[in-house]
């Protein structure tokens, strides 16, 4: 609890409010000490005057001072404050958890009349409870009172419900606690910071209802002030004061605003949780990239055949210590045609690679620009949002892990795959639907043209995805890039949506860069593989020969953690250890911790990519060479 | 869409009958009967007790209660006992007035609401989504009163560009209309604008970080054509919420706001009937605005099927 209060006044949001709330509840204390004049001494010598150093806030029809009498009012609005929001309390509260935690019948009663009083306007449920109580503050308080009540009794019940069921509260239960007991002991110290969060959000408007209660004659009457009486006053002088309705009105506002400020920034100290921004930020090294240039980028420029090719990409990805590099110095080429898999377990960068080539980068994550993209021969990074949505839609078409989350829940399928086609295309809507359903059949949904007009709800996972992919098609790209797209599939909708990914590419003549982590897809999808890890490439090479005779340590532990059947059982092996993180520094090979055949240099030398002798297969690895030999 | 329409009505019915029994029950709660508020201080008990006897007070409770519910669903809230006028009739004719001032707030709080909303999300952590939290945390804060006197003064009265008092009805003219509408709409409406504008951000922000935000831009659409087919169907639907929550503020504060710009509705009656514990004409005013507020509920209810086609096929 203390700790808390520290880092509620640690902000400002915590800090400012507290200090205005301060000045007010010492304006309500110890008014004398405050006030410059009587608050209600008439000096008709002075009357409606401006701010002067006299009257600071200028005076009123009677040449009272207003300075003094918006310090005199603070005590009334305090005390509403404090009644209303007390019997609230003293109401919601316990009802509130007798029929959260009594449920059945109690619940369902009181739960139905809540709603209806809840469907009267607040202020017109406050008329009809001064309406027989009478007029005057107090009273108005207690409608007022009465009508929070109903907001904790909603909020407790909520709470109720929700912390039920919890087994602590279960074996309270069991060992033969009064019910009592747990209600007070257990459940309520568990709602203590979201009940302050409403209290003191009810201050504010319970400040306002009695503002407008007041400002019509209802609360406060003659010749006590509040803020909302002082208004009242302030309309039919105006015209010869025009400050005066200035004091009282801030007044409100600048408390209201200070009890509003307060509940949030306490919502928002308790929903951080102890440590919180103070400590990410002490933690922020300095970081940079390691230096030292890439064997294979220097050594091969752009390969002029290539449909894509990728040299030096460094994306920079926001982190708790600032921004750290995800993926390092990366450099691909692939050709028409060619499907090409990128694999790595999560954390090694291959999914932001295939972001960045698509121009797709979350806010925040950027791409380095000396990094190339070349795609058709134009280089990528640097061009602007609008000119990269041409790409897209042109030439790159992108399928997506959670097929069902990659559709918009809002629209039909059949506009969101004829949209692509109506602006990219130029086709008419008519045009556009027709192809549409070709494209749907295509991918093998059946009875395309129905289903167009579905919601993306009524499709299955797999149907989903065939659906992205004939939205990836409608742009007619000469490359795919495929993020995961069977992750999120059952095995049998997997097998299915492969083969169609690898049969489109061939009768199409599409690229594909396919992202996974599943070595076994790759086997049966690419044509070469780029291995990462933490985000550099490995090891590149062809797919054959790369499952043939893997060369770096990682590719061989990653191809020996491909669940196996043998016979009946099923063996898993995984590697040991995780992956290095963005913005760790790692003198030497940043797979050495994690490597069997770790030896000293490893730890010391920068890495770097090395070209093997044999065709196209590059390896990030001292022993690069040697170890493929050893291995059949 | 009809059809939902009108089972929802219908399911809002006992939600209306709770109402009336809580309308009913008020005049129960008060100390004394009508005929004392009729008769005055000075009536004997006799004549208290035939006039009760005349108006059906010494009838069992349940018998009382049927005949005023019966008769409130023909429209008839009975008489005010201070001015001896057909409830119904006052309602008739001072409603209109309080429900153009609530629509209009909430027209205003929905244009401010979502275009703020929009622009702060769009601009995140950028000064111009600074500068709209700091006027929505102050829109929570500001009395709608207050705003309804000072605009009435400098925009009403020191500048005459808006009419500070007086209204005049849609069938009369629709200018002079809108036109003595614009002041108490904004007065009403910036309150609720701050609410909807701090959902609209949340809800947008919340949107524009979903999947299917990035597969739309995938396909090669423009950030404008993201946001505004892709994104803000789906950011309203939060909204929509918010906005049923803030019909029932409308019309609680177009009965504060319309005494203000001196517009003939229902507020000035009100609160004399309050000062005079004239309880028909309180409890009819309970009711209209319940069932107001309750059909805007329903409403909003149906309008979810449009924005979120989960919910049409449940």
């Amino acid at each position: 609890m203390r700790s808390i209060l520290h880092r509620l006044v640690a902000r400002p949001a915590g800090f400012i409010p507290l200090f205005w709330l301060a000045i007010v509840g010492f304006c309500a204390l110890l008014p004398a000490l405050v006030m410059t004049h009587d608050p209600n001494a008439a000096d008709f010598g002075a009357i409606l005057e401006g701010p002067s150093g006299e009257h600071w806030f200028g005076t009123d029809d009677f040449g009272r001072d207003t300075f003094s009498r918006v310090v005199d009012a603070a005590r009334p609005a305090a005390m509403a404050g404090l009644q209303a929001v007390s019997i609230s309390l003293v109401l919601g509260l316990p009802i509130g958890l007798f029929v959260g935690y009594a449920g059945g019948w109690w619940d369902r009663i009181v739960m139905r009349i809540v709603d209806a009083i809840f469907s009267l306007p607040g202020l017109i449920l406050a008329f009809a409870i001064v309406a027989i109580l009478g007029p005057g503050l107090t009273n108005a308080m207690y409608s007022v009172g009465f009508l929070f009540a109903l907001r904790i009794i909603r909020l407790v019940r909520g709470m109720v419900l929700s912390v039920r069921e919890e087994p602590f509260i279960e074996a309270a239960r069991l060992s033969g606690a009064p019910t009592a007991t747990v209600l007070s002991r257990y459940l309520l110290p568990n709602m203590m910071g979201p009940l302050i969060v409403q209290v003191t959000i009810s201050f504010a408007a319970v400040l306002l209802i009695e503002a407008a209660l007041s400002f019509l004659g209802l609360g406060v009457q003659q010749p006590d002030a509040t803020w909302g009486s002082m208004l009242r006053e302030a309309r039919s002088l105006q015209r010869d004061n025009p400050w005066i309705a200035w004091p009282p009105g801030l007044a409100i506002t600048f408390t209201v605003l200070a009890f509003n400020t307060l509940g949030d920034a306490y919502r928002d100290v308790l929903t951080e949780g102890p440590g919180g921004r103070a400590k990410a930020a002490k933690r922020g090294a300095s970081l940079g990239l390691a230096q030292g240039t890439t064997a294979v980028s220097d050594a091969d420029p752009a390969d002029p055949n290539a449909l894509l090719s990728v040299r030096n990409l460094t994306v920079t990805v926001p982190t708790s210590a600032g921004p750290a590099p995800a993926v390092r110095q990366l450099s691909f080429d692939m050709r028409p045609a060619e499907v090409v898999g990128l694999v790595g377990e999560s954390g090694s960068g291959k999914t932001v690679s295939a972001l960045a080539v698509a121009g797709l980068l979350p806010r925040g994550v950027t791409i380095d620009p000396s990094s190339q993209i070349h795609f058709d021969g134009e280089q990528l990074v640097g061009k602007t949002e609008a000119d990269m949505s041409n790409v897209r839609g042109t030439g790159i078409g992108m399928i997506f892990q959670d097929p069902t989350a990659s559709l918009n829940p809002a629209l039909t399928v059949g506009y969101q795959l004829a949209e692509p086609l109506r602006i990219h295309h130029g086709l008419s809507k008519k045009d556009a639907i027709d192809r549409a359903v070709e494209l749907l059949d295509r991918v093998g949904v059946n009875n395309p043209r129905q289903r167009l007009k579905d919601f993306p709800h009524q499709f299955s996972g797999g149907m989903a995805q065939r659906v992205m992919i004939a939205m990836a098609l409608a742009s007619e790209p000469s490359l795919i890039i495929a993020d995961e797209p069977t992750t999120a599939l059952d095995v049998t909708t997997q097998r299915q949506v492969l083969e169609l990914l690898v049969e489109l590419c061939e009768d199409l003549g599409m690229a594909m860069l396919f992202i996974t982590h599943d070595l076994g897809v790759v086997a049966e999808v690419c044509d070469r593989a780029v291995v990462m890890y933490a985000g550099q490439a490995v090891e590149t090479g062809d797919v054959y020969d790369l499952f043939a005779a893997p060369d770096h340590p990682y590719s061989r532990a990653l191809l020996a953690s491909v669940p196996l059947l043998d016979g009946d059982e099923e063996r898993l092996v995984t590697i040991p250890g995780r992956v290095p993180g963005p913005g760790e520094q790692i003198a030497g090979c940043r797979f050495g911790a994690r490597c069997e055949l770790v030896h000293e240099a490893c730890t010391t030398t920068l890495v770097e990519l090395i070209t093997l002798p044999r065709d196209g297969r590059s390896s990030r690895c001292l022993l690069a060479g040697a170890s493929t030999e050893s291995n059949p | 869409m009809a059809r939902t329409l009108a089972f929802r009505l219908v399911a809002a019915v006992p939600l209306v009958f709770l109402v009336s029994l809580l309308a009913f029950g008020l005049v129960h709660l008060m100390p004394g009967s009508a005929s004392e508020t009729i008769l005055g201080d000075a009536a004997t008990p006799e004549a208290v007790a035939e006039l009760d006897a005349e108006l059906g007070l010494d009838r069992p409770i349940i018998e009382q209660y049927w005949n005023w519910a019966t008769d409130a669903v023909q429209g008839d809230f009975g008489r005010s006992l201070i001015t001896s006028r057909d409830v119904s009739d006052t309602l008739v004719e001072r409603f209109p007035v309080t429900i153009s001032i609530a629509m209009g707030g909430l027209v205003v709080a929905l244009m401010i609401g979502v275009v703020g909303g929009t622009v702060a999300a769009l601009r995140q952590g950028r000064l111009s989504d600074r500068v709209i939290s700091l006027l929505t945390a102050s829109g929570l804060a500001v009395p709608n009163f207050w705003v309804a006197v000072l605009l009435a003064f400098y925009f009403g009265v020191e500048r005459d560009w808006f009419p500070a008092i007086g209204y005049v009805g849609p069938t009369e003219s629709i200018t002079q209309w809108i036109y003595h509408l614009i002041l108490p709409s904004l007065a009403l409406g910036l309150g609720s604008a701050a609410v909807i504008a701090r959902q609209m951000r949340g809800g947008l922000l919340d949107v524009l970080d979903r999947p299917y935000i990035r597969a739309a831009r995938a396909k090669g659409l423009r950030y404008r054509r993201v946001v505004v087919v892709h994104a803000m169907k789906n950011a309203f639907i939060p909204v929509i919420t918010v906005v049923g929550f803030q019909a029932s503020v409308m019309i609680g504060g177009a009965v504060l706001v319309e005494q203000i710009f001196g517009m003939p509705g229902i507020g000035v009656q009100v609160v004399g009937a309050v000062l005079s514990q004239d309880m028909p004409l309180v409890q009819g005013v309970v009711m209209v605005s319940a069932v107001i507020v309750i059909f805007m509920n329903t409403l909003i209810d149906v309008s979810y099927a449009y924005f979120d086609p989960r919910v049409r096929l449940s």
